[in-house]
C-alpha cells in the first residue's frame, strides 16, 4: 500500500494538469447575448471574448462600449455607440429597451439617455460619437446623436468629417 | 458616509481600532525586545525583557485570536449592508461597491492565515524549555503587523467610500447569469467537478504521505477550485436554484448561515494544508498532527458541499 500511494499520487497530478491544459486550449465560445439580466443593470464585459451584434467585432476595448437590454432581461453588448443606434432602430422593443453607455470621462455605465456625446472620438466603428458624463460646449444629448446617427452624419460620411475634422 | 450609521458598521470599525491599537503597542513592544533581547544574558534588562516579552506575547495573542473572529464579523456586516445600498441583494453587492472592498476581502484572508502560522509558532515556541522560535515569531509579528496596517487602512477607506446612493451589482450579475461561462482555467462544470474531487483526493494522499510542498501546491489549487465549484455548482444546489451563482447568499438566514460552515471548513482545511510548507520555511519544523487537521476538514467541506446535492436528488429525483 505504502508503495501505491505516490505512483497514485503522481496519476492523480498528472489528470490535474492535463485537465487544466485541455480546457484552457479549448476555444472559447463568444457572447453575443446573455439572457437574464433581469435587472438591467450593465454586464462586465470580458474583452476578447464578446461579439458586437451589430458590426460582428470582438470587444477588444470597452471605452466605448454600450448595452442595450430587452424587457425581457436578454441583453446585447456593442464598442460603438453608433451600433447599438444602427441595431435598435427595427427593433420592437425599441422604446422599452435599457440602454447603458460606458463614459469616456468618468469611465462609468450611465443611462445612454442621459449621456452627452461628443462627435469627433476615435471610436471602434469611426462613427466618432463617444459619451460623457459631464457637458462639454459643442457635446449633444442622444436624441440628437441618434438622429445623426440614422442620419448618416458621423464622421463615416467624409462632408461631416471635413465639416468637422477639416480633412 | 451615511453608512457610519449602520450599528454594524460602527462596532467593526470600533473593534478593528480597538484591536490596532492593541497591535500597535505590541508592534511598540516587539521592536524594542528584538533590538535587545539576549536569552543567554543573565542581566536585570534581560529579566526585565522577559516579563516584558510575556506581556506583548499575550497582547498579541489576544488581538490575532480576535482577529479571527472578526472575519465572520465583517462578513456579516457586509451582508446587513446589502438592505442599505441600492441594488445590492447580498454581501456580493456591498463588497463590489467600491474599488477597496475586493483588495480588502483578498487582504482579510491572507491575514488569516498568517495569524494562524503565527499562534502555530507561538504554541511551539512556548511548548519547548529555551523558547528557539522566540525571534522568528516576533520578526514574523512584524510582517503581521505591516499586513494590519494596510487592512486598517483598507477598512477605512471601503466603508468611508461605500455610497448608499449610487446603485451596485446584483450578485447574479456579478458572477455570472445564463449564457456566460466566468468558470477558471475556462473549465465546463463538469471537469470543475471532477478537478475538484480529484485534488480533494490528493490532498489525503498527500497529507497520508507528509509531503509539504506538494501539499502547499495542492491546497492552494484546492482553494481556488473548491470556492469556484461552490459558486458554479455547489451553491445552486444549496440556493436550489440553478441560475444562482453566489458565494455570499448562503451566509444568510434564509439558507441557514451555512455559508460560514462552507468558507470555514474550506479556509481551515487549505490553512493546514500549507502551514507545514511555512513552518518548514520559517522554523525548520513540521507537525505531523497539522496533516490530519487538514484530512479532517478538507473531508468536512467535501461532505458538506456533496450532501447538499444527494439530498437534493434524493428529495427531487432529478438534478439541477
Amino acid at each position: 500500500m505504502k508503495k501505491l500511494l505516490p505512483v497514485l499520487t503522481v496519476i492523480l497530478l498528472i489528470c490535474v494538469v492535463v485537465i487544466l491544459f485541455v480546457s484552457l486550449s479549448k476555444k472559447q465560445n463568444m457572447i453575443t447575448i446573455q439572457k437574464g439580466n433581469f435587472q438591467k443593470q450593465p454586464l462586465p464585459i470580458k474583452t476578447g471574448h464578446v461579439n458586437d451584434t451589430q458590426c460582428k467585432m470582438i470587444i477588444t476595448d470597452t471605452t466605448h462600449a454600450c448595452e442595450v437590454i430587452a424587457p425581457n432581461g436578454n441583453t446585447w453588448f456593442f464598442d460603438d455607440p453608433g451600433c447599438m443606434i444602427l441595431w435598435l432602430k427595427d427593433k420592437t422593443f425599441n422604446d422599452k429597451a435599457v440602454m447603458w453607455v460606458k463614459t469616456v470621462d468618468t469611465k462609468k455605465w450611465i443611462a445612454a439617455k442621459k449621456a452627452w456625446y461628443n462627435q469627433t472620438d476615435k471610436t471602434p466603428m469611426h462613427y466618432g460619437f463617444g459619451a460623457r458624463e459631464i457637458y462639454k460646449k459643442g457635446y449633444i444629448n442622444y436624441e440628437q446623436m441618434r438622429l445623426k446617427m440614422l442620419r448618416g452624419e458621423n464622421l463615416t460620411n467624409p462632408r461631416i468629417r471635413k465639416k468637422l475634422l477639416g480633412y | 458616509m451615511d453608512i457610519f450609521l449602520s450599528n454594524q458598521v460602527l462596532i467593526f470599525l470600533f473593534s478593528e481600532s480597538i484591536l490596532y491599537l492593541l497591535s500597535f503597542i505590541a508592534f511598540l513592544g516587539a521592536f524594542s525586545i528584538l533590538r535587545k533581547w539576549d536569552f543567554s544574558a543573565h542581566t536585570t534588562a534581560q529579566y526585565n525583557l522577559e516579563k516584558k516579552a510575556f506581556l506583548i506575547v499575550t497582547i498579541i495573542f489576544f488581538t490575532l485570536i480576535l482577529k479571527i473572529i472578526l472575519l465572520p464579523y465583517f462578513a456579516y456586516t457586509i451582508d446587513k449592508l446589502a438592505l442599505l445600498i441600492p441594488g445590492a441583494m447580498c454581501g456580493a453587492g456591498v463588497i463590489s461597491a467600491n474599488i477597496y472592498g475586493n483588495p480588502l476581502l483578498a487582504l482579510k484572508i491572507i491575514i488569516l492565515f498568517c495569524v494562524g502560522i503565527w499562534l502555530i509558532i507561538n504554541h511551539l515556541d512556548q511548548k519547548a524549555i529555551n523558547y528557539p522560535y522566540f525571534k522568528i515569531k516576533f520578526w514574523f509579528y512584524l510582517f503581521i503587523f505591516t499586513l494590519l496596517s494596510i487592512e486598517y487602512g483598507l477598512d477605512i477607506a471601503y466603508f468611508s467610500n461605500i455610497s448608499t446612493k449610487d446603485v451596485v451589482q446584483c450578485c447574479s450579475v456579478i458572477f455570472g447569469i445564463s449564457g456566460s461561462n466566468t468558470i477558471a482555467f475556462n473549465l465546463t462544470v463538469t471537469m470543475l467537478l471532477v478537478i475538484f474531487y480529484v485534488l480533494y483526493s490528493l490532498t489525503i494522499l498527500l497529507s497520508i504521505q507528509k509531503n509539504s510542498l506538494l501539499l502547499f501546491v495542492v491546497s492552494l489549487l484546492f482553494f481556488y477550485i473548491g470556492y469556484q465549484s461552490v459558486v458554479h455548482f455547489f451553491g445552486t444546489y444549496i440556493y436550489q436554484l440553478p441560475t444562482h451563482k453566489c458565494p455570499f447568499c448562503m451566509l444568510q438566514k434564509e439558507y441557514y448561515y451555512v455559508g460560514y460552515f462552507v468558507w470555514s471548513s474550506l479556509f481551515i482545511g487549505v490553512f493546514f494544508g500549507i502551514s507545514n510548507f511555512l513552518l518548514k520555511l520559517l522554523i525548520h519544523h513540521e507537525e505531523p498532527t497539522l496533516y490530519r487537521y487538514t484530512i479532517i476538514f478538507n473531508t468536512i467541506f467535501v461532505i458538506l458541499c456533496s450532501s447538499y446535492v444527494f439530498v437534493y436528488y434524493i428529495k427531487n429525483g432529478v438534478w439541477l
